[in-house]
């Protein structure tokens, strides 16, 4: 593990898996965590087997469905996709972040002195 | 909401398919390894290298897995129901100990459970009244003639009610002989009489109809209400019932109404009531039981204190002979049930506890013992990482198991206990036939369970927390000791048992002693092979002189059927609580007007011979003491011990009533032995006898028949027929040994006695079964010790003696710890004893040496086993 990779930020991995499967459309698990790591820029530290138990949680709360399928290399694999349900919790997850995120960055931006 | 119902159901369903789902995770991680692998291959590594690359960005499958089993799961259930198959397992492994343990406390389960239910029935449970607490008794007193609880007059209670101010209302009632003509003869039947105000006093409506109104009581009217049991009996439930006419003591009787199934009042129940005014002219005549509602607010004391200053000034205003009366309150559920049985079933239901503490203490040791066996399971599970809460909900679960296990047994023993005491218990205990299994019943059967589970768990819980947790050296050898705090424990629970176990033992005692002296109290007559036979007149014989004549015909018959030896007639054997009257008698000094509380009966000349009575003076009475003769009458002892003090009564005079009443005298021609006829607890009343030819005499009388046949029953028919040829239209109202009426008397005691045995030898039993236990277990651990010992030159008999002397010394401490409480909780119960002292030193002395006995015996096989120890062997490290 290379020291200058940041950890999944507490509570953000659900997220960016339910953007991931909007994104690319039903994926298996495997690809779920190479698109996240990808699209970090293989920023992140991403243990993949913590993937599972969040994928879990959120089939447990019903914002995405699975179903075994076929891999592009021919393997039996559970495919995940976004429910209807998923969707909607995604557009007000992200408006949370957006405000979130813009609140931190505001205070990251006070210039000394002020 | 909607996604925590999601989340719910998700979680059930994962319960239901867990494996396949770990199935499927497992298939699903497995691709996940074999794609990234793919890709790192195609990178241009190794399949080896790339397959350990997959692993190292996965992170830790197992890791992943249990996370995931977590997440699907409700943790708290997962878990105990890996306890719960674990508990299960580990009993399994031990049937020994399971069974042992299950057996005791399932027993003991039972046993209190059923305690519970007579105790909730006959003490607990609110008597079937609107506010019952409210309720109260009212007695006449006399201390001077040691009357208590005596009934009183109308006149009094219209007295009382007009004074006092504590009250409601007062009402009044008793059982009176009734007799009810039928399609196929006469017969008796349960009849009482009460103050048209009972009902509105109790609280209590009726359940089809009306109450009575006091103008139907002012103008004897004659109405009635039936028991539902009648109405069931006599009219299937039917509501016709009402207006339907029955011929009550010769009397066509409407009946007015139907009372509640159940209805019964301070031991009068019966079947049918008739009204009876409640403000009599005249003082004196029959005598009542009196139930008063207390207004709100108003305590027994302060009900009390009022009535004490009503008797004062009562006595006052009457004349010398009727003074020296108190009256008593007491409350309704302190009648119902006395003061002894109550304390009876206290002390049983303590006992029956006892047995409960050691029972719980014997497989409290015992998973102690076993406890210690697991020390090492204990501190490998704590090495794996469980901490000690783990640890000890897991020792939880287990005796949970093991609780739920032995109280469905014993609440199985216990519903089989309860219909054996409804049929075995005695009639005398009230609300005997309310016992029943219901929800309070399991309610106490499941908190005795879970209490015993906790108990029973706690104990080794306790020591495996304070037990160092990493093995050590010593525990993993062969010199276990089992932690000298557990050690501490259980002998502390053996010394426990012993104590508790000859707190009942002396208990059981000095009841058996009492018993034993109840039925060798000498009753003043022979009841061994006598029959007892009720017979009443038809109401069509309403002269008096016509029923004597029909007893003595009947008497006659009766004396001429084979098998006959002698028969005699009195007009109540067993009178339960007699009145207290005015009598006169002529002594040395001249005549004295006393009041005493004796009985007066009505006999026959043979009866003393019949019932073997035996005649101290005098003559008894003869065929020539007729109606036109000079009245003569008998005494017992204690009436002329009590009115002739060391003067001889033969010869003497008295008459009831007072000196110039006018009332006829009474010449005594003689004096018979004291006879117990109100039990043989209690002592003998002055008697006073008259010559059934003599006398007005009463509805219904009893005969006694001794007889030489030893097939008592068998005569009945004879007997029956007997009476039969004189008159068909007599009632019989029943013929029954002598000696089953009497057994009625001790049924109570004999419940007592048998119950209190029983649990005491239970006790004994398991207090030995732990003291068994801890001395074989004791030895189990130092068989090194002991093979050390023995090594260096002691004896076997030196060892012997070494096992024996530590289960003695444990069981005497407990002995003695015991005998203290015994001696105290004797005086406590000494109400409950016969003839025998709280401190009996024979009982005391019997039970120590029975203890003693036991305590060496259950050593012996042990200290045996020990002094066989084979000192090479035991030795031998291994």
């Amino acid at each position: 593990m290379t020291p200058d990779k940041s950890d999944v930020l507490y509570g953000t991995l659900g997220l960016m898996v339910v953007k991931t499967l909007e994104a690319l459309g039903p994926l298996h698990g495997y690809r779920i965590a190479r698109r996240i790591e990808q699209i970090s820029g293989n920023q992140l530290a991403l243990n993949q087997g913590t993937l599972y138990p969040a994928l879990l949680k959120l089939e447990q709360m019903g914002w995405i469905s699975s179903r075994w399928g076929t891999s592009e290399t021919g393997r039996r694999v559970k495919v995940y996709a976004l429910t209807r349900a998923g969707r909607k919790q995604l557009a007000r997850e992200e408006a949370q972040w957006q405000r979130a995120a813009g609140i931190v960055e505001r205070f990251l931006k006070i210039p000394e002195g002020s | 909401m909607i996604t925590r119902l999601r989340i719910f159901l998700f979680r059930l369903r994962a319960l239901v398919r867990a494996r396949q789902m770990d199935r499927d995770l497992e298939d699903e991680i497995g691709s996940h390894l074999a794609e990234a692998a793919e890709e790192y291959i195609r990178q241009g590594l190794s399949p080896e290298e790339a397959r350990r690359a997959a692993r190292r960005s996965f992170g830790g499958v197992p890791q992943t897995q249990e996370i995931c089993r977590q997440v699907r799961s409700f943790a708290w259930l997962e878990e105990l129901s890996r306890d719960l198959r674990y508990a299960l397992r580990t009993l399994r492994k031990n049937p020994a100990f399971t069974v042992t343990a299950a057996a005791t406390l399932a027993l003991a389960i039972g046993a209190n459970t059923v305690m519970f239910s007579v105790v909730d029935a006959v003490l607990l449970r609110p008597l079937p009244y609107r506010a019952p607490e409210e309720l109260a008794m009212l007695w006449t007193e006399d201390p001077a003639i040691n009357l208590r609880e005596g009934r009183s007059a109308l006149w009094d209670v219209a007295q009382w009610r007009e004074r006092s101010e504590s009250f409601v209302d007062i009402a009044t009632f008793d059982s009176v002989s009734t007799l009810l003509t039928g399609a196929d003869g006469v017969e008796q039947a349960d009849g009482a009489s009460m103050s048209p105000n009972l009902l509105s006093v109790l609280g209590v409506q009726p359940i089809l109809g009306r109450a009575f109104s006091t103008d139907e009581a002012g103008q004897r009217q004659a109405v009635i209400l039936i028991s539902h049991r009648f109405w069931q009996a006599r009219f299937g439930g039917a509501p016709d019932a009402l207006g339907a006419t029955l011929i009550v003591n010769g009397l066509p009787s409407q009946i007015v109404g139907v009372l509640p199934a159940g209805f019964a009042i301070a031991g009068v129940d019966a079947d049918l009531w008739r009204p009876h005014p409640a403000r009599p002219a005249v003082r004196g005549g029959q005598t009542w039981f009196v139930v008063a509602r207390l207004r709100p607010g108003v305590s027994d004391g302060h009900a009390q204190t009022e009535m004490s200053a009503i008797a004062r000034r009562l006595d006052d205003e009457l004349p010398a002979e009727a003074r020296n009366q108190g009256i008593a309150v007491v409350p309704l559920s302190l009648y119902v049930v006395g003061p002894q049985p109550r304390l009876a079933l206290w002390l049983l239901g303590a006992a029956v506890f006892c047995v409960f503490l050691i029972a719980a203490a014997n497989v409290t040791s015992l998973s102690l013992a076993r406890g210690a066996a697991r020390a090492r399971e204990m501190a490998v599970r704590a090495a794996l990482g469980a901490n000690a809460g783990r640890l000890v909900r897991q020792l939880l679960t287990e005796s949970l198991v093991l609780a739920v296990l032995s109280g469905s047994i014993g609440t199985l023993l216990a519903v089989w206990g309860i219909r054996l005491v409804r049929a075995f218990g005695p009639a005398t205990l009230p609300r005997l036939n309310e016992v029943s299994v219901d929800l309070r019943v399991l309610g106490c059967a499941i908190a005795i369970a879970l209490l015993s589970g906790i108990v029973v768990g706690l104990a080794p819980a306790m020591t495996a927390l304070r037990r160092d947790l990493r093995p050590s050296g010593e525990e993993s050898g062969r010199t276990v000791s089992g932690g000298s705090s557990s050690r501490r424990m259980r002998r502390s629970l053996v010394v426990a048992e012993f104590a508790l176990a000859i707190v009942l033992l002396v208990g059981a005692g000095l009841l058996v002693r009492s018993w034993w002296h109840v039925i060798n109290v000498d009753v003043g007559f022979d009841s061994e092979r006598v029959l007892l036979m009720g017979i009443s007149t038809p109401p069509a014989l309403t002269v008096p002189a016509e029923r004597t004549a029909l007893y003595l015909r009947v008497l006659e018959e009766v004396q001429a059927v084979p098998g006959v030896e002698r028969a005699g007639i009195i007009d109540d054997l067993f009178t339960g609580n007699p009145r207290e009257r005015v009598i006169t008698v002529e002594r040395n000094d001249g005549a004295v007007t006393e009041r005493a509380r004796l009985t007066s009966d009505e006999v026959s000349p043979d009866f003393f011979a019949a019932m073997g009575t035996p005649l101290l003076r005098g003559r008894v009475f003869s065929a020539t003491d007729r109606i036109d003769a000079p009245l003569v009458a008998i005494v017992n002892e204690a009436m002329a011990r009590r009115s002739w003090p060391r003067q001889d009564p033969v010869g003497r005079r008295f008459t009831f009533g007072a000196r110039d009443a006018g009332a006829p005298w009474f010449t005594v021609v003689g004096v018979v032995g004291d006879m117990r006829r109100q039990g043989p607890e209690r002592t003998a009343l002055p008697q006073v006898f008259v010559s059934l030819a003599q006398s007005p005499a009463s509805r219904s009388v009893n005969l006694l028949i001794r007889t030489s046949s030893d097939d008592l029953l068998g005569m009945g028919d004879a007997l029956r027929e007997a009476v039969r040829r004189v008159d068909r239209n007599a009632p019989i109202v029943g013929v029954a040994p002598l000696e089953q009426q009497l057994g009625t008397y001790v049924a109570q005691r004999r419940f007592q006695t048998s119950l209190l045995t029983g649990f005491s030898l239970v006790a004994l039993l398991m207090a030995a079964v732990g003291v068994y236990g801890l001395i074989q277990y004791s030895i189990a651990t130092r068989t090194r010790e002991i093979g050390l010992r023995m090594a260096i030159g002691a004896q076997r008999a030196d060892i012997f003696r070494m096992v024996v002397g530590e289960g003695l010394a444990l069981s005497v401490t407990g002995a003695v710890i015991g005998l203290a409480g015994a001696w105290w909780l004797g005086r406590a119960g000494s109400s409950l004893l016969f003839g025998v002292a709280a401190g009996d030193p024979l009982t005391f002395a019997t039970v120590l040496l029975l203890l003693i006995a036991v305590a060496a015996a259950a050593c012996y096989v042990p200290a045996r086993r020990a002094m066989n120890v084979d000192p090479i062997r035991a030795l031998r490290v291994t």
